[in-house]
Order: structure tokens, then C-alpha cells, then sequence
């Protein structure tokens, strides 16, 4: 029994499938990108460049590490770590093979204090490092959490709020059970939480906190070496995390369909919703933190009470 | 919103918005910029010194490396001074291709800048798609003259290589491509919210302000101000070609990148034009080794607006005095006051829009004691 749930937490479905998925997710990102964008992309690494990503994690491992005279040097070490760690928990609650690995009435607000933590590990990451373009980074992503967060929480609950749970994988079951999925009971909500999803994982058009022509990389430019591999592979992490979630609430979740393991059914929905969050950033120019913020609440938000609304009123749901 | 006390943020020698480095301190009021104060010289290279102390033949590869991007340009303008000086009339096959490998090089420099306008917003895939049109418009003029970037397609006297028919009309082809391609980046700029988010009424230059600050080239018409030296001085055969100079009223982001892509549907029009009208003849003539005491100015559009060249001989065969005017020194004025009630986020695309080239600018090296 020990030995199975090491196996679960090491190996299936634990961290060696979610740090494959991680780099396989990133290849797919980069590589439909570089196709929208007319240009070939990863290459040379693997067939069609798939091991792009881990060379590239290899060879950061593999730098020298710098560490800044004036930063906080505690926070400075401890940051990567922290947030490399924190989308692998959340990951953990996600029914990625069709039950989660840790699964308990209210994992929706655990993901969203997750969720939060991420934004703050960003923010002392910024601050800690001591640079100006570091902290310009790190109060624009603190800005960016005010306004996103919100309309993020509610998205979630409201597929809660039809399934009368607020655990991920009954939620999942519920859609599997009813067979609908939330993206055609509650599109609204599916808009937002891409919306939001794109802010939390700092893509454009809300790569504001690390503006590469205006701010350098924000609040990841003191940080290069093995610091840096750990942000990389955080990232990469949270991007599972982000399009696993939209997968499992608004997707349907890890259906059993045919023969096919369900685990299948997940990952290909997953790489859908990939896809599309690589093709909206492909197809926008970058907002100022004003105009994202203002967005964000004079837009978003209504939006999402509204279809909360819609919700409660029987409609959707 | 006011904070009373002003912050000073320094931008540059070494920015990723800046290519090359210059350098501008900010002073900031929260989010907004009340005070700017630029300071050039940092690639200044000696280059008006290195002008008098060789030949005339010589001088003509150094004018050519003045700028990276308007190669062209400057050594147009370098042979046309040089040719006033003597005076010397060159065939006019040679004219002609003159001017096409200008309105080229002004395509490549507008597709470039619109490019980087795009990349400063956020904006990468027009980046892209933007770049890979330039980079066959590079390959034409690889073809035509043997090199990339700098071309040495000019020589006192009239021009090194020929076009020959095969390259006309595969030109003229491209050309058709290139104006359809523009036309679809202009819809999707046009159109794009976000793009116009951070362009519209960012960066206002007035008009009265514009002519004030002796602002040059694209980012003078972009503020309803129609003045270019291709029609209003014409040199080489712009005079026999009918072209309109392209302005907006919009005086921001926006209506510069405008300016610049129509300018781009209309240099391709003056490219198939000139290649239709080309004469045929000779295109050198040979040119006097000595040059007999006197001055002459010479003036071109070039991508960034009118660049002067002044030259004065006295009988041997080096100039006296040589001096170099980049259109970017014209802008810089202008560009620190467009900056003034801009947000910190807006600085790098402002900054951009005169689409500076600085390395070509600075003439001057200021040093204080004991630095």
C-alpha cells in the first residue's frame, strides 16, 4: 500500500508524468507559436526538436550561478524552489487520470489559494532580487493579481455551484454523469477563466510583469543558472496546471470514452486548450498595467457575476 | 494623480527598447514622465575627422558605413555632394538605379520599423511576419547589387552594376506581392484593439511643436506636416516621377506606423514605375582624381527623414571639411518633448517612433573633468 501510493506521488500520476507533461506542453507551445508566427520553431533537439525543452533545462542547470550583492539572499535561494513546487501540488489535486491523487471536499479553494501563493512567490521573487526592473515586475504582477484574482475565483465556482461540490474530481464526475460539459452550460465563465488564466501564467496580452522591451525580463531578470531552470520548469508546470484545470472543469474532465484510458482523454483536451491559449498570444499586442487593470474590473467581473447569475437562476447548470 | 516629489529613472546606455546605446534620464511623477533630459555620444565614431583625411574614392566606402540600415542613403548623398563639388553629370540609367535601390533600401528600413513598433507593443507575430517580407526585399538587393546591407552599388560618377531585364521583372513581381502583403498588415493594424490600445494618442507631437523642433521624415508627416525632400527638392529623377508624399493628422504611435506602410505601397509603385521608365545608356562616368576649391550641400530623403552632407575642397584629393547631418539628430528634439505627460510603459514605443539611429547621429563626444 506504501509502496503504491510512493509509486502515485514519484512516478503515475505524480512527478515524473506532470515534469513530462511539463516539457512536452512547452515543446507544443513553442512549436504551434513559431508556426503561427510563420517561423519553424524547435528543431535540431529530438525528432522536431521535442527535447528542446529539456536541453534547454540541462544547460541552464549547467550555469554559472550569480547572485546579486544587494539582494535578500534567503528569499533570493528559497523563491525558485517555492515556486517550482507550488503548481506541482496544485497539480496534484487535479483529476488528471480521472480521480486525483489528493482529493477532498474544497481542493476548488485550496487551487485558488495555490493559485495565489504562485503570484506572491513572483512578487518576492521580484522584490528579494533588488533590481529596478525586478521590482517595476514585481509590483505590476502584484497589480495584475488584484484584478484577475477575482473574476478567476468565481469562474471556478461556478461550475461548483452546478455540481453541488467543491471538489474537482466530483466535479468532473458530475459533468461525465450528466454528460455535458460546462464549456456549453456556462461558456461565459469558460471565457474568463482563459482570460484570467492567461494573466496568472503572464502570457500575452498580459506579459506586463515581464515586458521583455520595456522591463528586461521583470521580475526574472537578476535570476540566471539553476535559479532560472526552476522558474523555466515552474512555468511549465503551471501551464499544465492551467489548461489540466480548464480541461477537468469546463472540459468534461477525464471521460472513459471506448478503450481509450481516460488519462488520454484528459492530456488531448488539455493540449486543445494549450493550443488555444499559444494562439491567443500569438494574436495580440501587450495591454499597459492600466488598461489590463481597469479591463479586468469594469469588464471581467461584471461578466462573471452574470453568469454566477445565470447560474443561480437555473439556467446553466 | 500628483506624488509632489519626482523619481529619476535612467533609461539606457544598455536597454533592450534602445539597439544601440544612448542614453536619457526620466524624471518620473508616479506613472508619469514630467522631465527628460537626453545625453548623445556614445557611439560617436570621428567619423567628419576620418572623412578629411582620406581620398574621395575612399571616402565613399566610409559614407556607406555611416548607418547600418540606410547604407544607401548616405552614399547617394555622399555622391551627390561630391558630384556638386566637381560638378559632374551622371548618365541617367545610373539616376534610375539609384533611386530603386533607394525606394528598396526605404522599404526594407519601413518594414523594419513597423516590425519593431509591433515588437515594442507586445505585438510579435506582425514582428515576424513583418521581417520575413524584409528579408526578401534583402535578397533583391543582394541580387542586384552583390551585397545585403551595405550595397556600394554607388560610385562617384554613376553607379557599379546594371539591372538587367530578368532582375526588372522579378522585381516588378515581388513588388506586386510586397503592396498586397502591406495592405493585409495595415487591415490588421487598423483593426487590432489591442495594438491601437497602446498606440492611439500615445506620443502626441502638434504640428506647431513638430516644425519648432525641426522634426524630419515620417514623424514630421505623421503630424500632418507634408514635407519631403524627394518632392520638395528633387534630386535624382524624383522630379519625373509621380508619387504622392503620404501624411496623417492622427500626430501619434499610430499615424506614424501608418505613414510608414503607406509610404511602403508607394515606394513600390515608384519602384515598378522607374523600372519601366528606366532609360538605357551607360551608367558611369569616369570621375576627376582632384577637385578644385569649392562647397556643396547635398540633401536626401532618406527612410528617417532629410539627411544633409556638406563637403568643401581645396584642390587635392581629400576634402577639407566634411560634415554629416543624420535625420535622427532632427528628431531627438522633438522626441523628448513628445515623452513629457507619458506613462513609464509608453516610453520605449515613443521612443522608437522616430525610429532612431543613433550610432549615425552622434557627432560629438562630451567629457567632464575628472570622469
Amino acid at each position: 500500500m506504501v509502496l503504491h501510493e510512493i509509486f502515485g506521488v514519484f512516478v503515475y500520476p505524480g512527478m515524473a508524468l506532470l515534469f513530462g507533461l511539463a516539457f512536452l506542453y512547452e515543446w507544443i507551445d513553442r512549436k504551434f507559436f513559431a508556426r503561427v508566427q510563420n517561423r519553424i520553431g524547435p528543431l535540431y533537439t529530438g525528432p522536431s526538436g521535442i527535447l528542446q525543452p529539456v536541453a534547454d533545462f540541462l544547460k541552464l542547470l549547467s550555469k554559472e550561478d550569480i547572485v546579486p550583492e544587494s539582494c535578500e539572499k534567503p528569499i533570493f535561494s528559497v523563491i525558485p524552489i517555492v515556486y517550482a513546487t507550488l503548481p506541482l501540488i496544485a497539480l496534484f489535486v487535479i483529476p488528471i487520470t480521472g480521480s486525483a491523487l489528493i482529493s477532498f471536499e474544497g481542493d476548488i479553494i485550496f487551487l485558488m489559494f495555490i493559485s495565489a501563493l504562485i503570484t506572491l512567490s513572483v512578487f518576492l521573487a521580484g522584490w528579494s532580487s533588488a533590481g529596478s526592473f525586478s521590482r517595476i515586475g514585481s509590483i505590476r504582477s502584484a497589480l495584475q493579481m488584484l484584478s484577475y484574482e477575482i473574476p478567476f475565483g468565481l469562474a471556478l465556482i461556478g461550475p461548483a455551484i452546478s455540481a453541488h461540490s467543491l471538489s474537482l474530481t466530483k466535479i468532473a464526475q458530475w459533468q461525465a454523469a450528466n454528460s455535458s460539459w460546462f464549456l456549453w452550460l456556462q461558456p461565459i465563465g469558460f471565457a474568463v477563466v482563459l482570460i484570467s488564466l492567461l494573466a496568472e501564467l503572464e502570457l500575452v496580452p498580459f506579459d506586463i510583469p515581464e515586458a521583455e522591451t520595456e522591463i528586461v525580463a521583470g521580475w526574472l531578470t537578476e535570476y540566471g543558472g539553476r535559479r532560472l531552470a526552476l522558474f523555466r520548469l515552474g512555468k511549465d508546470l503551471e501551464l499544465v496546471m492551467a489548461s489540466t484545470l480548464v480541461a477537468s472543469l469546463y472540459l468534461g474532465g477525464a471521460q472513459p470514452l471506448f478503450f481509450i484510458p481516460p488519462v488520454l482523454i484528459l492530456i488531448i483536451k488539455s493540449v486543445v486548450v494549450l493550443l488555444l491559449i499559444s494562439f491567443v498570444r500569438a494574436l495580440f499586442a501587450r495591454f499597459r498595467i492600466d488598461q489590463m487593470t481597469s479591463g479586468m474590473w469594469t469588464y471581467l467581473l461584471p461578466l462573471m457575476i452574470v453568469q454566477i447569475l445565470l447560474v443561480q437562476l437555473g439556467i446553466g447548470g | 494623480m500628483s506624488y509632489g516629489t519626482t523619481i529619476k529613472v535612467p533609461f539606457g546606455p544598455q536597454h533592450p527598447a534602445l539597439k544601440e546605446p544612448e542614453y536619457f534620464l526620466f524624471e518620473v511623477d508616479g506613472d508619469i514622465v514630467v522631465k527628460v533630459t537626453p545625453r548623445i555620444g556614445y557611439v560617436h565614431r570621428g567619423v567628419e575627422k576620418a572623412f578629411e583625411q582620406e581620398t574621395y574614392l575612399h571616402n565613399l566606402y566610409l559614407a556607406e558605413r555611416i548607418c547600418g540600415i540606410c547604407s544607401h542613403a548616405h552614399s547617394t548623398c555622399y555622391t551627390q555632394t561630391v558630384e556638386g563639388l566637381v560638378p559632374l553629370e551622371i548618365p541617367p540609367r545610373a539616376v534610375y538605379i539609384r533611386l530603386i535601390m533607394a525606394e528598396l533600401e526605404r522599404l526594407h528600413s519601413h518594414s523594419l520599423w513597423v516590425g519593431i513598433a509591433a515588437h515594442e507593443a507586445g505585438f510579435d507575430t506582425l514582428f515576424m511576419y513583418l521581417w520575413r517580407d524584409r528579408e526578401m526585399i534583402m535578397d533583391l538587393m543582394e541580387e542586384i547589387s552583390g551585397n545585403r546591407v551595405t550595397h556600394a552599388i554607388n560610385t562617384i560618377g554613376g553607379v557599379r552594376r546594371d539591372i538587367t531585364g530578368e532582375q526588372a521583372t522579378k522585381i516588378k513581381k515581388f513588388m506586386d506581392k510586397f503592396e498586397g502583403n502591406v495592405k493585409e498588415y495595415m487591415k490588421v493594424l487598423e483593426t487590432e484593439q489591442t495594438f491601437l490600445k497602446r498606440t492611439k494618442d500615445v506620443g502626441i507631437l502638434k504640428p506647431r511643436d513638430a516644425i519648432a523642433l525641426c522634426a524630419v521624415g515620417p514623424t514630421l508627416r505623421a503630424s500632418g506636416i507634408k514635407s519631403d525632400v524627394r518632392a520638395d527638392d528633387p534630386y535624382l529623377a524624383y522630379g519625373e516621377i509621380p508619387f504622392n508624399v503620404i501624411t496623417h493628422d492622427g500626430c501619434d504611435i499610430y499615424a506614424r506606423t501608418i505613414v510608414r506602410c503607406e509610404e511602403m505601397i508607394e515606394s513600390a509603385n515608384i519602384i515598378k514605375y522607374a523600372l519601366d521608365h528606366m532609360p538605357e545608356g551607360k551608367i558611369k562616368v569616369p570621375p576627376p582624381r582632384t577637385i578644385a576649391p569649392n562647397e556643396s550641400v547635398g540633401r536626401v530623403e532618406a527612410p528617417r527623414g532629410e539627411l544633409i552632407h556638406y563637403a568643401r575642397s581645396n584642390g587635392t584629393n581629400k576634402p577639407e571639411r566634411y560634415k554629416v547631418r543624420a535625420p535622427t539628430l532632427g528628431n531627438l528634439a522633438s522626441v523628448c518633448q513628445t515623452l513629457i505627460g507619458a506613462h513609464v510603459a509608453d516610453i520605449p514605443l515613443i521612443l522608437a517612433g522616430i525610429d532612431p539611429c543613433f550610432s549615425c547621429m552622434d557627432r560629438v563626444i562630451i567629457t567632464k573633468k575628472g570622469e
